[in-house]
């Protein structure tokens, strides 16, 4: 044979038998959801907390209360209730007794308290929540349905973060511990929840891909879904075209919550999808280092508060996409002053004012930086119009380009915080000392929340007293007081209350958003089709 | 020939030695500390202080260094400080990937590119010369990116015929492991409609990432071609009355391809270092979405692994390349 009849040859026998065979490859099924949202970064509940580890948590883990709807309403989980004695000290929370782990173990007091002591114990993730008042050692179990913690000081947002705490299986666990670890190596890539989820761990590729199947055995059980989804596909896509495209395409349900606004009605258009719009509970800021000259002179923050242009920002590069926030609490939150006048885009009133922190010692010809996250590019859309409108003002605003991990370790310190920041405060736990207690009581300086390095005893006092009320009415008077003090010395500049913006697959029913975990609660969802 | 290769390959040691080195100082002596992001929500300075303790940032640079050099030569890449993984194990299953995906793009850079480099040579000044001309200037001008998404509307969004991302579908069990690339292992278990899923979605991708190594590979062929066609064995050929067809694809083409093969090796680094952008559009599972994550978190552990291991590859395919560019022309194996 020559060489050439056999190459020929053996070609086409190799394309007929590529061709020719049977396409083996299973269409997708019925009952499972390819949710493409961002990953955390490992999956142990208790060593991160960020928004990718509520939407995780959320599912693979249960709590003692959970967050549901929106506005979010603090449901019992876990717990059947609570009580709190008088001096606001000793918290008592009575569970279900028939709950389960995957393991088929049974979930009981002692993994409460052995959970809230890992949490203490690594001092990460949403340790720093408990730590400044609560000792691991005052969380107690006096029998199998019943735990009961022991404050250092009254704090009554105590109850809003209990849903941060994954309650996790300690007999799965501590096998599993390597020089005193708590297991966190082993916890990173594997679960040991009770929830309506179980994590494939075979399936899990750190910050990839991670597969969650149904958990049919769930406390709660499942007659409030006739048509659960049996497996969660869980796929970080990188690139948003190709999130969008993915979804268009049918070949996912889900994108995650903050599809570019120029993408919305492309989505909408589409025959296969749509956007969901949920408004959220956070707030963009403009964080400025009340401490450094010239953005140490009240008239000087006055000045650049007055000198964004927010209805371009909003209307112009989000399209309505957001919601103006006059101060820091979300204006959908109890504790934000219904009347509070946000500041206007008045560039004579910015001149002005400019004029009279001059006069009172101002450096106000320094130029100063604005730090964006610079894989995000709002930040740095909102760092351009500012720097735009202040050079009409003459203010140099130079925009420097920085990273998350690096601008956290930076406000540290005062003199190693830049002039000034762009982030977001995202709903951690529902409750205003999420966003104006961490980030305006000075006792948080040294943490990135507190990065603008304010300082007003006023201030301090009234959001202390807040902390320490239990009735909600007072608490609200309290932080409408602060909130109004910190904006009338602008502090930092708010901009808007997020609208998360979801793409979701025609094929998704019952989606609800709430903005702990960002909607992504897979036991009410199904699918069809 | 073995004094050849051992010789490259001990040249190869210093050159990775100092990639580390230069890595790793840009990585710890630029601000870069995670320490604050590691230790969560609100976390006190104190916090802080002792997650950067744990993870050894406190040290001295020097010493953090001398530490990581002890640790590679081990063969311990450390763990990564985001995933509380080993590093090598986050890497390994996406290695395979990115090795792949560049070794398509390169073969298919090679197989087009060689051939159409030699016919633009061949029909120089040709119209086909200048249509040549402009595509290959296209090819290495054109943002990858861009050209993705494109590929990604046509072929996908509205013609349907292949796959918008991924590498294989999802929920689908991949070929069964043998070497990690999923072309090679459904070949190997005769498994065709593995390779067949496999082949559809690695299209795109290779043939984006392969753009601008096409141009390149053909320029250069067609340069070589030319000049080889001056050559007084060319006449001696043509006058002793061979087939202008075997003077061209069989003398000519073998003098000329030296300049593209040692193209091809230094081809190897860029695609390599482009399959980042190119793994991102296409959600191609490999260790450039990886080294994405990685910097984006400052785990810096990750990131150095990353440049390290392509560092090797690279290191080891332009060996590679000097042994075939050897065997092409022996006196180059004399030269050194």
């Amino acid at each position: 044979m020559k060489r050439r009849t056999f190459l020929v040859g053996t070609g086409a026998a190799a394309a007929t038998a590529v061709i020719g065979s049977p396409i083996a490859l299973a269409q997708r099924n019925a009952n499972e959801l390819i949710w493409a949202d961002q990953l955390p970064g490992n999956l142990d509940p208790h060593a991160l907390f960020d928004v990718p580890m509520q939407g995780y948590m959320v599912n693979v883990y249960d709590t003692l209360y959970a967050y549901e709807g929106n506005p979010p309403k603090l449901v019992p989980w876990l717990a059947t209730g609570h009580t709190v004695s008088e001096d606001g000290l000793t918290w008592t929370f009575k569970l279900h007794d028939s709950v389960k782990f995957h393991d088929g173990s049974p979930l009981t007091a002692e993994d409460v308290v052995w959970s809230f002591q890992r949490l203490l114990g690594i001092k990460r993730g949403a340790a720093s929540a408990f730590l400044p008042v609560l000792d691991p050692k005052n969380v107690t179990a006096p029998d199998k349905t019943t735990v009961v913690f022991k404050l250092k000081h009254a704090y009554v947002p105590f109850l809003s973060a209990v849903p941060l705490v994954a309650i996790v299986n300690r007999r799965v666990i501590e096998p599993n511990v390597k020089d005193n670890d708590w297991g966190t190596a082993w916890l990173a890539s594997h679960s040991a929840g009770s929830g309506v989820y179980v994590l494939d761990p075979e399936t899990y590729r750190p910050v990839q891909q991670a597969d969650l199947k149904r958990n049919p055995d769930h406390f709660k059980g499942w007659g409030h879904n006739k048509q659960p989804v049996e497996i969660v596909r869980r796929r970080n896509i990188l690139e948003t075209t190709t999130r969008i495209n993915a979804l268009i395409k049918g070949e996912i349900d889900a994108t995650d919550s903050y599809l570019p606004t120029d993408q919305v009605e492309r989505v909408m258009k589409s025959k296969t999808a749509t956007v969901s719009q949920d408004q959220s509970m956070r707030v963009m800021v403009l964080r400025m280092n009340n401490m450094k000259a010239p953005l140490d002179n009240v008239n000087y923050r006055r000045a650049l508060s007055h000198a964004f242009n927010y209805k371009g920002f909003i209307s112009g590069v989000l399209k309505d996409y957001a919601v103006r926030n006059a101060g820091p609490i979300p204006a959908n939150l109890w504790g934000a002053p219904k009347d509070l006048k946000p500041y206007d885009y008045d560039l004579d009133k910015a001149k002005e004012l400019l004029a009279k922190a001059k006069a009172e010692g101002a450096p106000i010809d320094r130029p100063i930086e604005i730090h964006i996250q610079q894989h995000l590019a709002q930040t740095t859309q909102a760092a351009q119009i500012l720097q735009q409108d202040l050079r009409r003002i003459g203010v140099t605003l130079n925009i420097v380009p920085n990273l998350w991990p690096q601008l956290t370790a930076s406000t540290a310190k005062p003199e190693t915080t830049p002039d000034m920041w762009v982030h977001w405060v995202s709903t951690y736990f529902v409750d205003p000392e999420n966003w104006i207690g961490q980030m305006y009581d000075s006792a948080f300086h040294g943490t990135w929340k507190a990065s603008c390095w304010y300082k007003n005893e006023k201030v301090d006092t009234l959001l202390r007293e807040a902390r320490r009320l239990s009735d909600q009415a007072k608490r609200t008077a309290l932080y409408e007081e602060a909130s109004r003090i910190v904006v009338s010395e602008a502090a930092d500049i708010w901009i808007y209350n997020t609208i998360e913006l979801r793409g979701l697959s025609n094929r998704v029913k019952g989606f609800q958003f709430t903005p702990v975990g960002s909607g992504a609660i897979f036991r009410i969802i199904s699918v069809t089709g | 020939m073995t004094r050849f290769v051992l010789r490259r390959l001990l040249l190869a040691l210093p050159a990775l030695f100092g990639l580390l080195v230069l890595t790793f100082i840009m990585l710890r002596v630029l601000p870069s500390d995670p320490s604050a992001a590691l230790a969560g929500e609100n976390a006190t300075p104190e916090q802080i202080a002792a997650v950067r303790k744990a993870y050894g940032f406190d040290e001295p640079i020097w010493k953090q260094f001398v530490i990581y050099v002890g640790q590679v030569a081990r063969a311990d890449l450390g763990n990564s400080i985001i995933s509380n993984r080993p590093v090598a194990s986050d890497i390994a299953w996406r290695l395979p990937a990115t090795i792949e995906l560049t070794f398509a793009a390169l073969l298919f850079a090679a197989l087009v590119g060689i051939p159409l480099g030699t016919m633009a040579a061949v029909w120089h000044n040709s119209p086909f010369d200048h249509v040549m001309r402009v595509v290959t200037v296209g090819g290495l001008a054109i943002a990858s990116f861009w050209f993705a998404i494109i590929l990604q509307i046509v072929f996908s969004m509205d013609l349907g015929w292949l796959p918008l991302r991924a590498r294989y579908p999802d929920g689908v069990p991949p070929p069964t492991e043998i070497t990690g690339l999923y072309l090679v292992d459904s070949l190997l278990t005769l498994r065709f409609d593995q390779f067949w899923a496999s082949f559809k979605h690695i299209i795109m991708p290779a043939f984006t990432l392969s753009l601008g190594g096409l141009a390149s590979i053909a320029r250069f062929t067609r340069a070589g071609v030319l000049e080889t066609m001056q050559k007084d064995f060319v006449h001696y050929a043509e006058a002793a009355g061979y087939a202008r067809k075997r003077i061209i694809w069989v003398y000519v083409l073998r003098n000329s391809v030296v300049a593209a093969t040692t193209q091809i090796g230094l081809l190897f680094g860029t695609l390599i270092s482009s399959a980042v952008a190119v793994e991102a559009i296409f959600d191609w599972p490999g260790v450039g979405s990886y080294a994405v994550s990685a910097i984006l978190t400052s785990d810096y552990k990750a990131v150095l692994a990353v440049t390290l291991i392509v560092g090797v590859i690279y290191a080891v395919v332009n060996i590679i390349v000097d042994v075939v560019h050897a065997m092409l022309d022996p006196r180059v194996a004399e030269t050194l």
